[in-house]
């Protein structure tokens, strides 16, 4: 019962009118970051980082977590009015939901992704109030090779999983703890691979890496191969104020709180974060339709609530191992924890006792955050179509401003800005030749407290190395990580092949599985000259022939 | 560029691989790297002082665990390209995969963002991150040229403000503004 | 008929201002028995264009067009260049007699984030140009 007071305590924070005008800033600019294909939460909350300078830590941790549910929400909203998913989450949602707005269902597509999102949302959250004090009692009896057998299951399951390829996603991950050894060594004093330069001494910090490998490392991709091709129109019908009839209620109340059990479960594991869930809520509803299975493909209902349920439980979810057990399942988790550790403050089993306030004020914005969403999500899709207006070279210049001024910002010495612009160039390499970003990251911020882990384990044990094996707990571990890789790539696997089917998309930053389907979808949706005689003559202009049409309307002009 | 000779396994299939390379040789240069900085690692880790009361795990033991992977990631990788496993490109959508590589935007974004770099401490910030905003907007196809320019000027400026201002950031504001109130902190 | 006929450029725009637009276009064509060619461009280098028009915005100015007994032409494709250049090059192209463009109020914001396609065309046509005025509400979304 004291989870519940210490809950109450969490909302008299949050209801704080600045408090709560920060909640309404995460949710805003997290759903238009959603809406904004190219440019994921992740990245978001790396180039808001510099917001941690000059907020109180419960303010910026607010912001961020209002950024991070935002995000799924906005996701659905171009996946369903343009086709184009915003998130790697809400690739399935493109799949029945654009078929939905194509067939004049746009307003309850939406309205079901919203609503399923609030649901999933809250339901989870109310697990997750439950369920994550008691991890977190039980994570403090764990020992130092049970938190090393953790790391490494963290390791090897993002490294082997976030991403297309298993041999590249190690290598990002051997990267991000080489980059975690730069520096001096925290037991002995020693400097490891600083090369001389005295910045290096403190390490690289982990602020510059993730604003480069996310903002600049994105940009400089961007526009290594801008896209030129025509435009995407909105669909959107006048009508689409127009609520959800009793029969979109009736096929959607199910898969909602299907979506839901199976989301939050899928994200508090370490098995590839929300868009594994999303994948399996869809096969799930598509097997329950029972009538309205030929619908599956052509725009059902049920296969945007569940997904779109999934999608928003697991991002609850992920919140589970990263604020008991200090684990980032996630690139944005691992951002998230970027941003604890620039006040401080290390998530793991303590954090529930130690920062009982902060934690239990990010439960209540949770609550509030998707109470705004639901109710901000709706009203204001004009709003977001606008946003989806801005030019490329613009939205990409901004980012470049931001991550420059938020290196800058660090330590006001231009040398980290020219570090961010290296870090930059490696995301690019990286994303060039297939290598996924969040490994690195990950490896980046937990190598360090691996390591830490290891040597304490080793030092307890005088060297005796099945220490690690030793506890029932960090053999259950090894043997549970065996399993969800093989379980994970199978699912990887589906997923690859399901997107395959529908064209998938790609999208922010975890997932590489990519493919062209934008262009394909604008050419048969907007380009090309109108059809049959009002062929277009704008292709050669000098030319003596007209075009027919103008023939004959001159005839009849006379 | 590293000729790809090294890698050739089996002479069948390492045919069409090869040539494959040849096209896209950045991808091998990748793994290369991959390869030799672990490589460095692995010896760069002997020079590494270890103080005599060291515990039983020193400082030189998980930077050779992670010399180790990146060397072994580097070789997987290389076998990998040489049985033709390429990288899937990352996605997004305003990236356009049909279109090859224009290194040459790529190159002038370094350039802008150098000069920014560069000029931060000598002419303020709010002008250099206009010239960073206005150049990689100019790259990046925006046009007429000033109005990229006159955006990042006001942006800039908004910037140096609230941030400089208000949020007591303390952003140098370079000669031409250090005489004006709201931009320090 | 012989001669050189009369082109009117129509700068098209799928609004409720750019359908006005293409009304007085039409009337302008109808009394003086000139053609239109109708101009409608984007730099595809966004998301979203609300200015570029789709096939049945085209096909709706086409056959609004048609029932005037107007003779017409359209030019419908991406172009690099800005929408101003892209019409007064069509103008300069097919020696227009005049130019039609719908143009409302714009914010300074708005002018200096987008600029203004209308100012520019005013500023440098090299023939006469008829501003058609928005009657509010102008709905910036289109149907």
């Amino acid at each position: 019962m004291d989870n519940l007071a210490a809950l109450l305590d969490g909302f008299a924070t949050v209801a704080q009118p600045q408090y709560l005008l920060y909640a309404l800033f995460g949710v805003f600019v997290g759903t238009a970051v959603g809406v904004l294909p190219g440019i994921g939460p992740a990245m978001t909350i790396a180039l808001l980082l510099p917001l941690t300078y000059s907020l109180d830590a419960t303010a910026a941790i607010i912001v961020f977590a209002g950024i991070y549910y935002g995000g799924m929400y906005g996701g659905s909203t171009t996946s369903i009015l343009l086709n184009t998913p915003g998130e790697s989450a809400s690739i399935v949602t493109a799949l029945e939901g654009h078929k939905m707005a194509r067939l004049g269902r746009g307003a309850a597509a939406l309205a079901t992704a919203a609503i399923g999102s609030f649901v999933a949302g809250t339901i989870a959250t109310v697990a997750l109030t439950f369920v994550a004090p008691v991890v977190a009692r039980w994570a403090v009896q764990l020992g130092e090779p049970d938190y090393f057998a953790l790391m490494v299951v963290a390791f090897v399951t993002v490294g082997a999983l976030l991403g297309s390829s298993v041999s590249r996603g190690l290598a990002a991950l051997a990267l991000g703890l080489f980059l975690g050894l730069v520096g001096t060594d925290t037991l002995t004093g020693q400097q490891r691979f600083t090369f001389g330069v005295p910045s290096f001494a403190d390490g690289v910090d982990v602020v510059v890496v993730a604003v480069g490998l996310f903002a600049v490392g994105e940009a400089l991709h961007v526009g290594s191969r801008l896209r030129h091709g025509p435009v995407h129109l909105v669909p959107v019908e006048r009508g689409w104020r127009s609520w959800m009839r009793r029969e979109d209620w009736r096929r959607s109340w199910k898969p909602w709180l299907r979506g839901t059990a199976i989301g939050f479960p899928v994200g508090t594991i370490p098995a590839g974060g929300a868009d594994v869930a999303t994948f399996l809520s869809y096969a799930t509803e598509k097997k329950l339709a029972g009538p309205h299975r030929a619908e599956f493909g052509k725009g059902a209902i049920e296969g945007v609530a569940g997904p779109e349920s999934a999608n928003n439980a697991a991002a609850s979810g992920v919140l589970v191992p990263l604020l008991t057990l200090g684990l980032p399942t996630t690139a944005t988790a691992a951002i998230i924890i970027v941003a604890f550790q620039s006040y401080g403050i290390q998530p793991g089993p303590l954090l529930f006792e130690s920062q009982s306030s902060l934690v239990w004020a990010l439960v209540a914005s949770l609550y509030v955050g998707n109470l705004m969403l639901v109710v901000l999500n709706l009203p204001l899709v004009g709003m977001w179509v606008k946003v989806l207006q801005i030019p490329r070279h613009y939205l990409y210049a901004g980012i470049l401003l931001f991550g420059a001024l938020g290196s800058f910002a660090l330590n006001f010495a231009p040398v980290d800005v020219l570090v961010l612009l290296g870090v930059g160039l490696l995301g690019f390499v990286m994303r060039r030749y297939g290598y996924p970003v969040a490994p690195l990251v990950v490896g980046m911020i937990l190598g360090p407290m691996a390591e830490d882990r290891l040597r304490r384990s080793l030092a307890i044990s005088q060297g005796d190395l099945t220490t690690l094996v030793a506890s029932p707990f960090a053999a259950t571990a090894y043997g549970v990580m065996a399993l969800l890789l093989v379980a994970g790539l199978w699912l990887k696997r589906r997923e690859r092949a399901a997107g395959a089917v529908t064209s998938g998309h790609s999208s922010d930053d975890t997932s590489g599985h990519s493919s062209d389907d934008a262009s394909g979808h604008a050419s048969d949706d907007v380009s090309g000259p109108a059809s049959g005689s009002e062929q277009d003559a704008g292709h050669d202009p000098g030319s003596g022939t007209r075009p027919s049409h103008a023939a004959t309307s001159e005839e009849t002009n006379r | 560029m590293t000729t790809p000779t090294s890698v050739a396994t089996s002479p069948d299939d390492g045919r069409t691989a090869l040539a494959a390379l040849r096209r896209r040789p950045g991808e091998l240069v990748a793994a290369l790297g991959v390869l030799a900085l672990g490589i460095f690692v692995l010896v760069d880790t002997r020079t590494i002082v270890v103080p005599g009361s060291a515990n039983t795990l020193g400082p030189r033991a998980f930077p050779y665990l992670v010399g180790a992977l990146l060397v072994g990631a580097g070789i997987t990788l290389l076998v990998g390209l040489a049985r033709g496993r390429h990288g899937e490109e990352e996605g997004g959508e305003d990236v356009d995969a049909s279109v090859p590589t224009d290194w040459r935007t790529v190159a002038l974004l370094v350039a802008v963002f150098l000069a920014h770099v560069l000029t931060i401490t000598t002419i303020g910030w709010p002008l250099a991150a206009t010239l960073l905003f206005g150049g990689s907007a100019i790259v990046l196809g925006a046009r007429p040229w000033w109005r990229a320019l006159a955006l990042g000027l006001v942006l800039a400026v908004t910037v140096q403000v609230v941030f400089g201002g208000l949020l007591g950031l303390s952003l140098p504001p370079g000669p031409l503004f250090e005489s004006v109130a709201v931009f320090r902190g | 008929m012989t001669g050189p006929r009369r082109t009117i450029v129509l700068a098209f725009v799928p609004s409720a201002l750019g359908r006005e637009a293409a009304r007085v276009a039409r009337d302008q064509a109808a009394l003086t028995g000139a053609r239109v060619v109708v101009v409608n461009t984007t730099r595809a280098d966004r998301l979203v264009d609300l200015r570029w028009a789709d096939e049945q915005q085209v096909a709706e100015v086409v056959a609004l067009l048609r029932r005037g007994g107007v003779a017409h032409e359209v030019r419908h494709a991406a172009d690099d260049r800005l929408a101003a250049e892209v019409v007064l090059d069509v103008a300069a192209e097919v020696g227009a007699a005049l130019i039609v463009i719908g143009v409302r109020r714009r914010s300074p914001v708005g002018k200096l984030v987008l600029g203004s396609t209308a100012q520019r065309i005013l500023l440098d046509a090299r023939c006469p140009v008829l501003a058609v005025p928005a009657t509010p509400p102008d709905d910036a979304l289109p149907r």
